[in-house]
């Protein structure tokens, strides 16, 4: 029999991410900024996943799209949601998880999983609470670091300061508050992430919290984030090894499946 | 002098845990202050106002749509944290609909034994309120009753009416000390002694009030009045706001809002029919926004009067974001206010408040308060 | 997709006269001061009957479905609202008296010419915008207001002499604030007329939404909405009532034939709240994964009327004539138009978050719904009051839930886009695709 080889393109409001599957082995993995040309980008983020995976495009026997952008891949055979293609990467990960905390650069989302990998309920949030991504990095702006230096700063806070709990906005001027009041900046990171953990742990106990928790996308990787939400949940999260790729490989499986 | 009333405040739930230790009698946490407390002092009941803590909280997201007021988000989330597990009985008196969304979601996720919905009037000003209320007060009346398996009589509430007219003759005394020309208290802790009325059994409040007035008119403090304030909007029982803005060599010597005066301003007047006294007594308070709904502008008098009886110089407005009452009345009031020569500031507050950001405001303010007073 | 069943569809053959009925009425308002005749103003919730008892020749305008005219035209409405925010008002206010007060203040009317100044308002009040959007509307006309307090818990769920006497003897003073501005004097003849026309007219919405518990649905959400508005124009005017008789005919016979409103019914919906009213082609967009919204609370119990079980089932309550109801008083008149206002569904969504989850369970039991859509409605606090609590409530009764956030006033709260992509995820979860 041939193993089929398959991908997931996950194609984002701020990066597209590719994950080619060989049976149910991942061999590559891709991804690129979405430019303002969101087919540029996926070609780009193909190509890197085909490098890794050291194969060719017609190599690739179906391809299943998800993200914002789904419809902007002519040559996939199928599509899924974001909602569904992230509950089925996450169940692949790790069968026992029942929530997934998904945060974009733009949205976050709370999931909650059924044991066969569907989406069986899920929350996003409003339009009024900013996207968490985004809003972090506009915070690491203002104290002048980098994201990363950023995130573990609040690793060594030792004081948890109560932030605006409804308004973006006011989080954000009230940060600026903060600097100009002299406040040691692993505090800062501690409170920015703790607001922005906050609102996403509120959202998503509207599905209700189920163990096991995955945390996916890119804030993921920020440690100070991860932290917040720890303690805020009261538990330990799983961070998957690769967390932007999930909604990738959830596609990427789906595309398996057919 | 204060600090009574400041550890009631900060430690409302210990009390109140105490209070049914020592006494081995009810507690019913209420919300809104058009629930007739007399009634529940007849009933030797303790009743006690939901209050939030201005923390924030990720339990009340699932619960509560996102525009619904901070106050209410702030009042579910004590109570899904547990903070008020100790009530027997809980009561709301009916006002606006944040609020009913707290009653709501309490008696689905924390019902106690004794729940109860009282539907209050909304035109106060009509002749028929007052039959229909004290109609509603008594079939109040027979609910607790078989809650407490305690028949009220007349005697009892006499006794109830005794306890809240006396709570509040003693804080308007106090009030009157506030439109000296300075002052021997701050707005803070004039909050204080307001809000721990709410809090605590009146007849403690009370003694505590009577020892206050005989020490506070003597009272000597280090503080310059500063600007006289006043302060104006929906329930505001946020201190460390309220620091700051006093922090600025201001001082707030009137309010109106349901932490404060709006809630104990007049008192039951005597009449043979006791229910029809004490409906009175509700529906010609001053109103809260929901209550006054006719073109007599019935609050907009009143806040004027006091403003001007305080001779304030300027007027904080403030408002839990999103509450629409508040809202259709604020435009229309700062205009009175305006009209009146007296500068206002409108300002929304949330669960917690940005004090940096808001320092700034009130700064501005005060100093464009401070230009007007000056002869050139 | 040959396997999809196909209903008989047929479009509704007295559409025609539902849009000539509202032009008409918004036209007869409008032209009322000139010809000699009243004009007055007041919520959908305004007890009408009243001034019908004053002349046929006087004339409503309700705030809400005016209200929702304008957001129906999102250039005017965006009109209306800055005038409103540039004087200060806040833009998270009830969005009906945010359109209401702009047009007002632009002084133009949503259907062309100034704004028509009323003779008076009357309101009946029950959340907490109700009457102080009359309050603040009177102080700028400059007209007389009235405002009947009905905010008592409604009577199919506690009932109390007290609180009936309370409204009516509001609604007797009502008559002579009427009295005393317009110089008439009230028809009681006319009164009880009306009172039978009105109980007519919203047991009939009741009994052509009860239909709608049939597979296939004979009436699609979205014509509904077009539909139900005579309940909260005028609703004792005999023309209403003829034309539900008429409505309600044509909807049975629609069921006895099989005749679907979506040709490809495959799953059932119930919705919840007013829609946002300029993008009502979401509702359109449902369809094509063979999707009929039935209803909701809100469409069948804005103005229907129930009896409501203990056991939360709903049956249309049959109109005051059918159940033998006699009026020849004033007083007899008042009392059965109290009472029978007071049972209205509807309150169950502006006081109690349980009440409201228990019907909303039950209406989709009796309705057969697969799953429910909710709008998190920025527009109104009453009807989004405990909306969350409902969610929970659907999820326990084992049906998918979809919220989305929107405005049924605002378009600038509505994001399209977000909505749509929500409602993939939701058909997906629920397995479904597009038919087309």
């Amino acid at each position: 029999m041939i193993t089929a080889i398959t991908a997931g393109i996950d194609i984002g409001a701020k990066t597209v991410k590719v994950v080619i599957l060989k049976g149910k082995d991942v061999i590559g993995r891709g991804m690129a900024t979405t430019g303002l040309d969101q087919k540029e980008s996926a070609e780009k983020a193909f190509k890197a996943a085909l490098k890794e995976a050291k194969i060719d495009q017609k190599d690739i026997d179906r391809v299943t799209a998800t993200g914002v952008g789904r419809m902007e891949a002519p040559y996939a055979s199928s599509q899924i949601t974001e909602v569904g293609a992230d509950a089925r990467g996450a169940n692949f990960l790790n069968p026992a998880v029942r929530t997934l905390i998904d945060i974009g650069g733009e949205e976050g989302r709370g999931i909650k999983v059924s044991p066969q990998g569907k989406a069986v309920d899920f929350a996003i949030n409003e339009k009024c609470a900013a996207g968490a991504g985004a809003f972090t990095e506009a915070m690491a702006r203002a104290l002048e670091r980098p994201l990363k230096e950023f995130a573990e700063l609040a690793l060594k806070s030792t004081k948890s300061i109560p932030m605006n709990a409804q308004c973006a906005v006011f989080a954000e001027s009230e940060v600026v508050s903060l600097i100009h009041a002299k406040t040691p900046h692993e505090d800062i990171s501690r409170a920015v992430h703790d607001s922005i953990a906050d609102r996403i742990i509120s959202m998503v106990r509207r599905v209700g919290i189920e163990k096991e928790v995955m945390l996916a996308g890119g804030v993921a990787y920020n440690v100070g984030f991860v932290n917040s939400i720890n303690i805020g949940l009261k538990l330990e999260v799983i961070v998957p090894e690769y967390p932007e790729y999930v909604g990738a490989l959830g596609a990427a499986l789906v595309a398996a499946e057919k | 002098m204060f600090d009574q009333f400041k550890n009631w405040y900060e430690n409302r739930h210990e009390y109140a845990k105490e209070w049914k230790a020592k006494t081995g009698g009810k507690v019913m946490a209420y919300m809104c202050t058009y629930v007739p407390e007399e009634i529940l002092y007849a009933a030797d009941v303790l009743p006690i106002r939901v209050y939030g803590s201005h923390e924030a909280s990720d339990l009340t997201e699932q619960h509560i749509f996102g525009m619904y007021c901070p106050f209410c988000r702030d009042c579910v989330a004590q109570v899904m944290e547990g903070r008020y597990d100790y009530a027997d009985g809980v009561m709301i008196s009916q006002s606006c609909l944040h609020m009913r969304q707290v009653y709501s979601s309490w008696e689905i996720h924390k019902p106690t034994e004794f729940m109860y919905y009282m539907p209050f009037p909304i035109a106060v000003e009509s002749k028929h309120a007052r039959p229909h209320l004290a109609a509603e007060f008594k079939i109040f009346i027979e609910a607790v009753e078989k809650w407490t398996g305690k028949k009220i009589t007349v005697q009892d509430l006499d006794r109830g009416i005794e306890i809240l007219n006396k709570n509040r003759e003693l804080m308007r005394e106090v009030y009157k000390l506030r439109l000296l020309d300075n002052p021997p208290l701050t707005g803070v802790e004039c909050m204080h002694m307001t809000s721990s009325s709410q809090m605590v059994d009146k007849r403690e409040h009370n003694q505590a009030l009577e020892k206050l007035l005989k020490e506070l008119p003597s009272r000597k403090t280090d503080r310059e009045t500063g600007i006289r304030l006043m302060i104006v909007g929906s329930e505001c029982d946020d201190i460390e706001f309220m620091e700051m803005v006093e922090s600025l060599n201001s001082t707030f010597v009137a309010d109106d809002h349901c932490t404060g005066s709006r809630a104990f301003w007049n008192s039951v007047e005597p009449e043979e029919d006791r229910l029809l006294a004490i409906a009175k007594r509700y529906l010609e308070r001053p109103p809260c926004p929901t209550k006054d709904a006719t073109k007599n502008f019935v609050r907009f008098h009143h806040v004027m009067e006091m403003a001007k009886e305080a001779k304030v110089e300027g007027a904080v407005i403030i408002q839990q974001k999103f509450c629409d009452p508040h809202e259709i009345d604020i435009p229309l009031l700062r205009k009175r206010f305006e009209d009146n020569g007296i500068r206002t500031y409108f300002l929304e507050l949330d669960v917690t408040v940005p004090i940096g950001q808001f320092k700034i405001r009130i700064e501005a303010f005060l100093e464009m308060l401070r230009a007007d007073e000056l002869p050139f | 997709m040959s396997d999809i069943k196909r209903y008989k569809t047929e479009p509704l053959k007295c559409w025609g006269k539902a849009k000539e009925l509202r032009a008409k009425y918004y036209r007869e308002y409008q032209e009322a001061r000139s010809k000699g005749g009243i004009c007055w103003s007041g919520g959908a919730e305004a007890i009408d009957v009243i001034p019908y008892a004053f002349g046929d020749d006087v004339h409503a305008l309700t705030a809400e479905p005016y209200a929702a005219a304008i957001a129906f035209d999102p250039e005017f409405a965006h009109k209306c609202e800055s005038a409103l925010e540039s004087k200060g008002w806040a833009r998270d206010m009830c969005a009906y008296m945010r359109n209401y007060w702009g047009s007002v203040l632009i002084d133009e009317y949503a259907f062309g010419g100034p704004f028509p100044k009323p003779h008076f308002n009357l309101q009946s009040g029950f959340c907490c915008t109700h009457a102080k959007w009359f309050q603040v509307l009177s102080l700028w006309e400059d007209v007389p207001y009235f405002n009947i307090d009905i905010g008592t818990i409604p009577f199919w769920k506690e009932e109390h002499p007290n609180r009936l006497q309370y409204i009516v003897d509001q609604m007797q003073d009502s008559i002579e604030f009427i009295e005393k501005v317009t110089g008439r004097k009230c028809d009681d003849e006319r009164l009880i007329e009306g009172v039978y026309n009105d109980s007519r007219t919203t047991s009939l919405w009741a009994k052509i939404t009860e239909l709608n518990q049939n597979t296939p649905a004979p009436l699609d959400e979205k014509s509904m909405y077009s539909l139900y508005v005579f309940t909260t124009l005028d609703r004792a005017r005999k023309e209403f009532v003829d034309f539900y008789e008429e409505l309600y005919a044509e909807t049975k016979d629609r069921v006895e034939r099989g005749i679907a409103a979506l040709a490809t019914e495959r799953l059932r919906l119930m919705s919840d709240s007013q829609p946002p009213w300029a993008f009502l082609r979401v509702w359109r967009y449902l369809e094509q994964f063979g999707v009929v919204s039935t209803g909701s609370i809100y469409t069948i119990g804005l103005e229907g009327v129930w009896d409501i079980a203990d056991d939360w089932s709903l049956t249309p309550r049959e109109d005051l004539k059918s159940r033998g109801v006699e009026l020849k008083t004033r007083e007899d008149a008042l009392r059965a138009m109290a009472d029978w206002h007071m049972r209205r569904p509807i309150y169950a969504m502006f006081y109690n978050a349980d009440w409201k989850s228990k019907l909303m369970v039950q209406y989709a039991k009796q309705w057969n719904c697969d799953a429910a859509m909710l709008h998190l409605n920025r527009g109104c606090e009453g009807t989004s009051l405990g909306i969350m609590e409902n969610r929970t409530a659907l999820i326990k009764a084992g049906l998918p839930v979809l919220t989305y956030e929107g405005n049924m006033g605002d378009d600038r709260d509505f994001d399209e886009g977000r909505t749509v992509a929500r409602i993939d995820t939701f058909m997906e979860s629920l397995g479904l695709n597009k038919l087309t």
